[in-house]
């Protein structure tokens, strides 16, 4: 209702003209970052302040999806995964004139791999116990020997920016196309070029195109739009289906949608043996029928065209079809089919008793489904999943809860049923995941640190996953997640509903835009990026 | 002119009398102290209160860090010990005490800030805003309050009377988005969310006051209304009148924290948001004692100036 009222609101809200200066891009984070420590990053504001002033040795391109050499040349992965060397491009500089030198790439590998760091970048690179070795190999080469393989270990290095070993400035002196220049809690971040940059254009010129790129901290999602409209943004990133559409009818060529993101909603069970359930729910949540039931009950179709507009696909299983490689293009979502469901559901011993569905033992199916308060698609969702379920005559409590509550039920007192939430992938290689599917990771959300495997399906996971991480060779790789994906599809231990569309807005000022899948969608190549310039009124 | 001249006489003799009778007194210097001592200890309960509710909350000493794939076990770990480090509440608040006396008050681990440095850079903007709601809903208040009084016409009542029931049924939040829509700063909002209470006070206040007998009296004898009020209804209520500031301080405290929410305003309201759907510890027990501390204070000045004048009526 409140929403509701804000977007009215807004959407009369007067015009207003705003001077800006030239050659500035503006946009916004959701709150202050946390940390200008590029090697301690592990929210979105953060990350985005990293990934426009740091300089990285080898860059995914968020459009290709390939590795491209940034400050390394060239490099080679060597000793099953164990090694890296990289070759360095000369004559570079900080942003405060340091030179760039080996040194610099061995002491932020120790820097990542300090333990006492507790880098979340860096816990990526620790697959085994034991210490980093780094070193100079030449003027202008530099290795890094791990202590144990670390799988697509070039690709890890895209969220490594290098630290200056010698500047005075530490980590405010920076190898990317900005640098902080000015940060005001809890109002704005104002990055300005960098005078050092070291890449050019095909012309010869210096990059970045841009003067400087201010970051407005601004929570108030409505706020951010009004804010587009009048001009005063030039990108809004994350755009929820109901805000695209109203934009893209007043503004249709300023919209993006980019096709399906690496995100994912998705529904477990509480598997944990420990879990303060009754014994037979926690029956119910350990069967497999049970389970792909529920899946196959939920209309995936209705989801993306209720809930999301048609901004989204129907989830396959843990990998977006937005990743290229790594999907298993074998596997299908499940067909919504109540009948099927319902004789599913009656292999398993349930069956209908009046309007309800009742187990062997005669308890009625009832069970709750937490979710976060306040994400007003979540609780479209819900809707939706409890009127298909309540077809099977299955009765769903959805319960909402604010998010730390929620952390608290499903990490560390397993107090709930099932749950409904969004899991956001950060990289495109299975590495990536192996967290949650590792039966002894504390990510396997719905049964967590098994001391051994309680399942003979969880144990073919972990023998899978410890294999790809092993292998070096991609297609092996690829061979052993495609059978993990598959497992997951049979077992439903995660019911993957949809992967959302990567929506966004861009100004018609912005030049050079090219939206990718991956996140950041429309600043990945900020370095290219223009705008235009003086005052600016759109409404 | 000459009612306002009578008023500021009539203020200055009352102001004078009041000093000498503070002076004459056996121990006003007693009376401060045994208010700060009061202070001192609600603000001291209030943060302990404040600090065993939030422990006791669904949700405290979880890390959203949890939930990241990329962490090991060891980071897991330190996380973990982190927040337990604020699991026992006495030895917390024992803690955050001996830090505070040290002018330490803590660090913040959501925001990665110490929270003297968050509350520095945000009290201003907030402190701003609260004089402007506060001042405007006492002006605001009292003004209407006075024009009901005053002119006694049944449709002045009704519509003062449905001004104040609407700003006071409307949630803050709601009276924050007109702000938006108008444009208008998020600080007037608050004016609006304080006047209803300060309005309500003062009518009955103010009328109960002209009923008085000296008031009466002052009316038979002629004197000019303006004189009756300002001199014989206005002045005398005055003390009561600032107690009002104490209860207008806490209530535009709270209005604030919408307010600063809905229209992005990077003040402590906003902060005291964050703070709570972070379970941030000792940002909130923080953010509890300074507004206790604020309104308490508000609240002593008002009763120390009621003090003051009790023996000269």
């Amino acid at each position: 209702m409140l929403r509701t009222l804000l977007a009215l609101a807004l959407a009369a809200a007067p015009a207003v003209t705003v001077a800006r200066a030239a050659g500035e891009l503006r946009f916004t984070l959701r709150s202050d970052p946390k940390t200008f420590n590029p090697l301690l990053v592990e929210e979105e504001p953060s990350e985005t302040i990293r990934y426009l002033t740091g300089g990285v040795l080898i860059r995914l391109n968020r459009y290709t999806q390939e590795l491209e050499g940034e400050l390394a040349s060239k490099w080679k992965v060597s000793e099953n995964g164990r090694r890296i060397d990289f070759e360095l491009r000369r004559n570079l500089q900080f942003s405060d004139g340091t030179p760039f030198t080996c040194e610099d790439v061995a002491f932020t590998v120790r820097q990542l791999m300090d333990p006492a760091l507790h880098s979340p970048t860096g816990d990526a690179f620790r697959s085994a116990p034991g210490e980093v070795e780094t070193k100079c190999t030449g003027p202008a080469s530099a290795m890094a020997r791990f202590p144990g393989p670390v799988a697509a270990l070039a690709a890890q290095f895209d969220q490594v920016a290098v630290l200056s070993a010698h500047s005075a400035h530490k980590e405010a002196a920076v190898l990317g196309p900005f640098v902080v220049a000015d940060y005001k809690p809890g109002s704005y971040v104002l990055l300005r070029r960098n005078p050092n940059y070291w890449k050019r254009d095909a012309n010869g010129r210096q990059l970045p195109y841009l003067d400087s790129i201010r970051l407005e901290i601004q929570q108030n999602r409505e706020l951010e739009l009004l804010r587009f409209r009048r001009g005063e943004l030039d990108i809004v990133n994350r755009l929820d289906p109901e805000m695209y559409d109203r934009l893209s009818k007043d503004l249709p060529h300023s919209v993006v949608d980019a096709g399906p993101s690496l995100d994912m909603e998705l529904v477990f069970f509480n598997q944990v043996s420990s879990a303060p359930l009754p014994d037979y729910k926690r029956r119910w949540f350990r069967s497999t029928e049970f389970r792909r039931a529920i899946s196959e009950a939920i209309h995936r179709d209705d989801l993306v065209r209720i809930v999301y507009r048609g901004h989204a696909r129907p989830a396959v299983g843990p990998v977006s079809a937005a990743n290229h490689f790594w999907l298993n293009a074998a596997l299908k979502p499940p067909v919504y089919e109540p009948s099927g469901t319902l004789a599913r559901l009656q292999r398993d011993g349930f069956h209908r008793a009046g309007d309800s569905l009742v187990d062997r033992d005669g308890h009625k199916v009832e069970f709750s489904m937490i979710s976060n308060a306040g994400n007003k698609l979540h609780e479209r969702m819900l809707a939706l999943i409890q009127q298909d379920l309540a077809k099977l005559g299955i009765q769903l409590n959805v319960v909402t809860l604010d998010f730390p509550s929620l952390i608290e039920r499903i990490s560390r007192s397993f107090n709930y049923e099932s749950v409904l939430m969004a899991l956001t992938n950060v990289g495109l290689d299975p590495n990536d995941q192996m967290n949650i599917w590792l039966s002894s990771a504390a990510n396997h959300q719905w049964n967590p640190n098994q001391k051994a495997p309680e399942t003979p399906w969880e144990a073919e996971i972990d023998k899978l996953m410890q294999a790809q991480t092993a292998s070096q060779d991609a297609n092996k790789r690829k061979g052993y997640f495609d059978k993990v994906q598959q497992i997951v599809s049979e077992q439903a231990p995660m019911i993957f509903l949809v992967n959302p569309d990567a929506l966004s807005a861009v100004s018609a000022n912005l030049k050079n835009v090219t939206p990718a899948l991956l996140h950041p969608q429309i600043f990945w190549n900020a370095e290219r990026l223009s705008v235009g310039t003086g005052l600016v009124s759109q409404k | 002119m000459f009612s306002l001249a009578g008023h500021s006489r009539r203020a200055g003799r009352g102001a004078a009398q009041s000093v000498a009778t503070l002076q004459g007194r056996a121990a006003p210097i007693a009376l401060v102290l045994r208010h700060l001592r009061r202070i001192l200890l609600t603000v001291l309960l209030g943060g302990l209160l404040g600090a065993t509710l939030v422990r006791l909350g669904p949700g405290f000493g979880v890390d959203e860090r949890d939930l990241d794939q990329r962490l090991g076990t060891e980071s897991r770990a330190a996380i973990r010990s982190e927040h337990a480090a604020d699991n026992n509440i006495a030895l917390f608040y024992l803690r955050y005490l001996s830090g505070l006396v040290r002018g330490d008050l803590g660090f913040s681990k959501s925001l990665n800030r110490p929270v003297a440095e968050l509350l520095k850079e945000r009290l201003p903007l907030t402190l701003v805003s609260l004089a402007y709601g506060v001042l405007g809903g006492l002006g605001i208040g009292f003004a209407l309050a006075l024009v009901t009084v005053m002119w006694r016409a049944p449709a002045s009542d009704v519509l003062t009377a449905i001004l104040s029931g609407l700003c006071l049924a409307v949630p803050a939040a709601v009276i924050a988005l007109v702000f938006l829509w108008m444009g208008a700063p998020g600080r007037w909002a608050i004016a609006l969310v304080v006047f209803p209470h300060v309005y309500r006070y003062a009518k009955n206040l103010l009328v109960s006051t002209y009923q008085l007998p000296h008031v009466l009296a002052a009316r038979a004898k002629g004197l000019s209304s303006l004189r009756v009020l300002f001199a014989h209804v206005v002045l005398p209520a005055a003390p009561q009148l600032a107690a009002l500031a104490g209860i207008s301080v806490s209530l535009a405290f709270g209005a604030s924290i919408p307010i600063e929410v809905i229209s992005d305003t990077p003040g402590v309201g906003q902060l005291a948001w964050r703070a709570a759907l972070d379970r941030d510890l000792p940002l909130l027990v923080n953010i509890t004692i300074l507004v206790a501390l604020l309104t308490l204070v508000v609240n002593t000045l008002a009763d120390l100036a009621l003090a003051a004048r009790r023996p000269a009526e």
